[in-house]
């Protein structure tokens, strides 16, 4: 009887009982075409084995994507998905959950679909803080066009459309989204470390708001040894603590000594910790679960009947008289 | 013994009053003394009336008429004319409270307006009158809540709560309307996606009758018929489910817990909305058992409904679990968006029937809130003589019922309710049974005090002490009992400073303790057991009640307790009581102890404890200085020996040999490399991470490649088990870098 309020029913206890229960392999689908060694892989098994822990139901689950390597994730999900047009995955997931804000949406995108051609889509959609979550698959070139620089390659990177190496520092995708008003969410993961890449993706999904997850990501077919400094010296890696955000395991400490305590509010140090390009972050730079999200500030406290509907259209039509043919001669 | 005193200490233990040295009370009108500043209320401004408010909020249904001035005055009341303001407002304020004891009801708005008019009457019509008419229409235009006026009265305990009761069922069945209303609309979209995709929803009458008038004639229905039928969903909408939502919408339909949307009119007996609100017990449980099965049927509904909704409802594993659908009954959570029944019952009319009809409804565990109003707890016994059970046995059914455990109980005079007003919301959002036990004072024939003053010295002298006890306040006495409101809750009385002029005109003033004597002498009908002492004859051997009631009396008795009353005139006088009184009250003062060490004061139990601790840090404290007086001439003998290190509980790696290949498996980023090279010998676990399945499936030359495309570096492949592979040497030393 005590503390009522925070005891379930014991309808809700029965319902749940029925509940339907999954198996890693309720969310495959088909054999993905990424190369073998592909940090894209390591990706798709930790957000599969996010789906099972958390019981989502494939029927209520949604991946958009835009184009790329990355973008060919939702194909290999058992869930509905969008593989959308190049830079777009965001405004698609964020019309989807507009209009069913019951289904769980996830984005995927790459280094060139979200920090080159979608980058407007991109600024906007952290202002906008609708609750996503989004992974940018960052493998730092245009993988699926075979070795174009993207935004994000580091400065002399020879490819195609530089093969005297490219000339501009790369773009920084974690201090650029830091940068952006009402930024609620934004970790940086390593594929190469996939305990605390799951640990990120379930974090990120448990936030209420847009979840932004720089994913840095090989490419062992393009730019196969252009992570091993980070990959080989542990020390290359910083891992952020704090009983807020993620608490490294035993076992990743042997491995990776260079740890530091880092409050997920403080957006000035996620900011400072986020510029190292030398050290590669690994953990949740930020976290502030009471910025709005825009489908709750939007949201409609009335039931959207028939009538409402119509008495809506009525009242904008209505605006405008058309008169019948004929008719202005007679008013006039 | 002097005459006086020995006639004192007869009345003490007789009750017979000797007329030539005392005096009967009867018609003194007597009071007691600390209610001599308390003859005209209209005069003071104190919690009532109160203002139950027409539009309650969330958190507020009821303010206090001077609250709500005092508001109105901090917005209006300011600049030059702030203290012209000020007075005129308060002015009106007493002329409400005027108007209110005189017996007037109705809206503060109205009551302004009449206490306006007769104040501009009484005034004069010059400048003063105009200024007047511009103070409270300031003040009034500060004032933005309006509602029934409610004094201190007969009816309060009943008027209150119903109102408190009525804003909670009213946010309730809002929230429940709301909720009602998207099941019915989604439900009903279902139906209609249904329709749309069938045949007949894509039949040229229907395709033409969706466009409308205007175009009518622009499009060619039956082609656009043809063509949309070709494309109907080749899997069927079950009919089982079609007929189960249309149950449901029936159902939820006919549903009368709450008001429907709609116009409740014109609706017939059978279909309007039950009330919910019962003057007796016996009426109220009945309802609620014969309400019962529609009440199920109607959860069962709204969680089916849910499941539709989603697209989870599937027949197979839902089918059985609703058919046994609340058969045990529902638990508090799944009543809890219903609304709750409310019976409001006067312990004077309550039959041994209706007593346990109340013991039945607050030991079930139902969401009913009972009011007990209590008029008169100082009903004389049937056996005479002075004691107080019948007026006792109401009062006990509070402390019953906390016995209960999971009854929220309040239990509180009128005159403090405005006070417990959240306490009183609180039990009514309470999922359970809750029980309201509110001593109104009321009772005229017994005393001339105004029902306002009998509450509060009910509740001062401890004869009806206000708590209550929340069982969802956590989960033990310490949270869930709340003694607080009582004044000086660590005394047995509390005491209050009293002055007076005496015959020499000088002030003199003396702390009184205010106890049960005092109540009960406010009573008429007690005033036999009281004996007024002509001036001229007091003398030292009368002594407070509250000395009187620690003194334990052995033999014959030399101090008579006395109380101050004033009479009529405010002349002080003394009374002496008889010891049928004392014993009322040192009974009364033992309740209260108990009482106390339910909400911690005077905790019997914590005192013990206290007292022994104390008693081993004595001791302990005792030992330490003696053998530190021991020991202190000694040289110190080395610290104590150092605390061992502790030892980090750091993970042990299991034990490996160099020999045996394997995989750091929780590293493994899932990169294909390893599976590819040999998919029966590397496999993925349940996470998706490879691991050695069968180190024979493969030879020593793909496990040395694997190890070396392995992207993240985790594969450690050993000792080559087979001796005689070919090329064992290079391999080997390709494996070093791996190992």
């Amino acid at each position: 009887m005590n503390m009522m309020s925070d005891m379930k029913s014991a309808t809700s206890c029965l319902l749940e009982m029925c509940d339907e229960h999954f198996e890693l392999e309720d969310y495959q689908s088909g054999v993905p075409r990424w190369c073998t060694g592909c940090g894209d892989n390591a990706i798709l098994a930790a957000v599969q084995r996010l789906c099972r822990d958390e019981a989502l139901r494939p029927e209520k689950t949604v991946f958009v994507s835009g184009i790329g390597c990355s973008s060919r994730f939702p194909h290999y999900m058992k869930t509905y998905g969008f593989h959308g047009i190049h830079g777009r995955a965001l405004p698609v997931a964020e019309g989807v959950k507009m209009a069913r804000p019951d289904l769980t949406v996830f984005v995927n995108t790459g280094d060139g679909d979200c920090t080159s051609i979608g980058a407007a889509h991109w600024i906007h959609a952290i202002r906008y803080n609708m609750n996503l979550t989004v992974f940018l698959h960052d493998n730092q070139i245009y993988g699926l066009t075979k070795k174009q620089a993207s935004p994000t390659s580091p400065i002399g990177t020879k490819s195609n459309t530089t093969p005297r190496g490219s000339y501009l520092e790369a773009l920084n995708p974690l201090t650029v989204t830091l940068g952006v008003q009402n930024v609620s969410f934004v970790a940086q993961a390593a594929d190469w470390i996939p305990e605390v890449l799951f640990d990120i993706v379930k974090a990120a999904y448990h936030h209420k708001g847009l979840s932004f997850v720089r994913i840095i990501q090989r490419c062992p077919e393009w730019l196969p040894k252009a992570l091993d400094p980070w990959m080989h010296d542990p020390n290359k890696v910083l891992l952020l603590n704090h009983a807020n955000g993620l608490q490294a395991s035993a076992g990743l400490s042997r491995v990776y000594k260079n740890q530091i305590e880092h409050d997920p509010l403080n957006i000035d140090r996620a900011r400072e910790i986020a510029s190292n390009t030398d050290i590669i972050p690994v953990g949740i730079l930020y976290n502030n679960p009471k910025v709005p999200c825009y489908e709750d500030l939007r949201h409609l406290d009335k039931l959207r009947t028939p009538d409402l509907t119509r008495a809506g259209l009525n009242a904008e039509l209505d605006k405008y008289t058309v008169w019948p043919q004929g008719a202005e001669q007679k008013v006039a | 013994m002097e005459a006086d005193t020995q006639a004192h200490v007869a009345f003490f233990l007789t009750g017979r009053r000797p007329s030539e040295h005392l005096d009967a009370v009867d018609e003194l009108k007597l009071r007691p003394a600390l209610f001599a500043g308390y003859r005209e209320l209209t005069q003071l401004r104190y919690d009532f009336p109160l203002v139950l408010l027409a539009q309650p909020t969330d958190s507020l249904y009821v303010q206090s008429l001077s609250g709500l001035f005092d508001t109105a005055l901090a917005a209006a009341a300011r600049g030059s004319d702030a203290e012209r303001i000020r007075k005129h407002a308060l002015r009106l304020e007493q002329e409400i409270r005027v108007l209110i004891a005189a017996g007037a009801g109705g809206p503060l708005s109205a009551l302004w307006e009449k206490a306006a008019g007769r104040l501009a009457k009484a005034g004069d019509k010059s400048d003063a009158g105009s200024s007047l008419a511009d103070s409270l229409r300031r003040t009034r235009a500060a004032i933005k809540l309006d509602g029934e006026l409610a004094d201190c009265d007969a009816a309060l305990p009943a008027r209150l709560l119903q109102h408190a009761w009525s804003a909670v069922q009213k946010r309730k069945s809002l929230a429940f309307r709301k909720d009602l209303d998207r099941l019915v609309l989604k439900l009903s979209d279902i139906l209609k996606a249904d329709f749309e995709r069938s045949e007949a929803g894509r039949s040229a009458k229907h395709l033409k009758a969706s466009v409308g008038s205007g175009f009518g004639d622009a499009f060619d229905f039956d082609a656009m018929s043809r063509m949309l039928a070709k494309a109907l969903p080749k899997d069927e909408f079950p009919e089982s489910r079609r007929k189960r939502i249309r149950e449901l919408l029936a159902v939820l339909g006919a549903q009368q817990f709450y008001p429907s949307a709609g116009a409740p009119a014109k609706k017939s007996a059978a279909a309007r909305p039950y009330s919910f609100l019962f003057d007796s017990c016996a009426d109220a449980l009945a309802a609620f058992r014969e309400r019962m099965p529609r009440l199920i049927e109607l959860a069962k509904a709204i969680a089916v409904a849910e499941l539709e909704i989603d697209g989870q409802y599937s027949e197979a594993k839902h089918d059985a679990l609703f058919e046994q659908f609340g058969a045990n009954g529902l638990d508090p959570q799944d009543l809890a968006p219903f609304p709750d029944y409310l019976v409001c019952v006067n312990a004077e009319k309550m039959l041994a029937e209706e007593h346990a009809q109340l013991m039945e409804i607050l030991s079930s565990g139902l969401p009913i809130k009972v009011l007990l109003q209590i008029d008169d707890i100082l009903e004389d016994s049937p056996d005479g003589g002075g004691g107080l059970s019948s007026g006792m046995r109401s009062r006990q059914i509070a402390n019953m019922a906390i016995g209960l455990n999971e009854v929220y109980v309040l239990q509180s005079s009128s005159s403090n309710l405005y006070r417990f007003r959240e306490r009183m919301l609180r039990g009514l959002s309470y999922r359970g049974p809750a029980l309201f036990s509110v001593y109104s004072g009321a009772n005229a024939a017994a005393s001339d005090l105004p029902p306002y003053l009998m509450s509060a010295a009910a509740m001062e002298s401890r004869a009806f002490p206000a708590f209550t006890y929340d069982p969802s306040a956590g989960p033990n006495w310490a949270a869930r009992f709340y003694l607080e409101a009582n004044s000086q809750v660590d005394l047995d009385w509390p005491v209050q400073g009293f002055a007076y002029e005496n015959e020499e005109h000088q002030r003199v003033s003396e702390d009184l303790a205010f106890t049960l004597v005092d109540f009960v002498a406010s009573d008429r009908r007690y005033a036999r057991h009281l004996a007024r002492v002509p001036r001229e004859k007091w003398n030292g051997s009368m002594i407070p009640v509250d000395e009187s009631l620690t003194r334990e009396r052995k033999g014959l008795p030399d101090k008579v307790p006395s109380l101050l009353m004033v009479d009529a005139d405010n002349v002080l006088q003394r009374v002496i009581v008889d010891e049928r009184l004392i014993r009322e009250a040192r009974r009364c003062r033992d309740m209260w102890h108990s009482l106390q060490e339910l909400g911690g004061v005077h905790n019997s139990h914590a005192e013990k404890l206290l007292a022994r601790e104390k008693k081993a840090w004595e001791e302990r404290m005792q030992q330490e200085a003696e053998t530190h007086a021991a020991t202190a001439p000694v040289a110190a003998t080395g610290a104590a020996a150092a605390p061992e290190v502790a030892s980090a509980a750091v993970e042990e790696e299991p034990e490996r040999s160099p020999d045996v290949a394997y995989i750091e498996t929780p590293r493994c980023s899932t990169c294909n490399e390893c599976t590819t090279i040999n998919a029966k010998m590397f496999a993925y676990d349940n996470n998706k991470q490879a691991y050695i399945a069968d180190i024979n499936a493969g030879t020593y030359a793909q496990l040395v490649e694997a190890a070396e495309s392995c992207q993240v570096s985790i594969i450690h492949p050993g000792k080559p088990r087979n001796p005689n592979e070919p090329g064992l040497a290079e391999l080997l030393k390709r494996a070093e870098a791996f190992q």
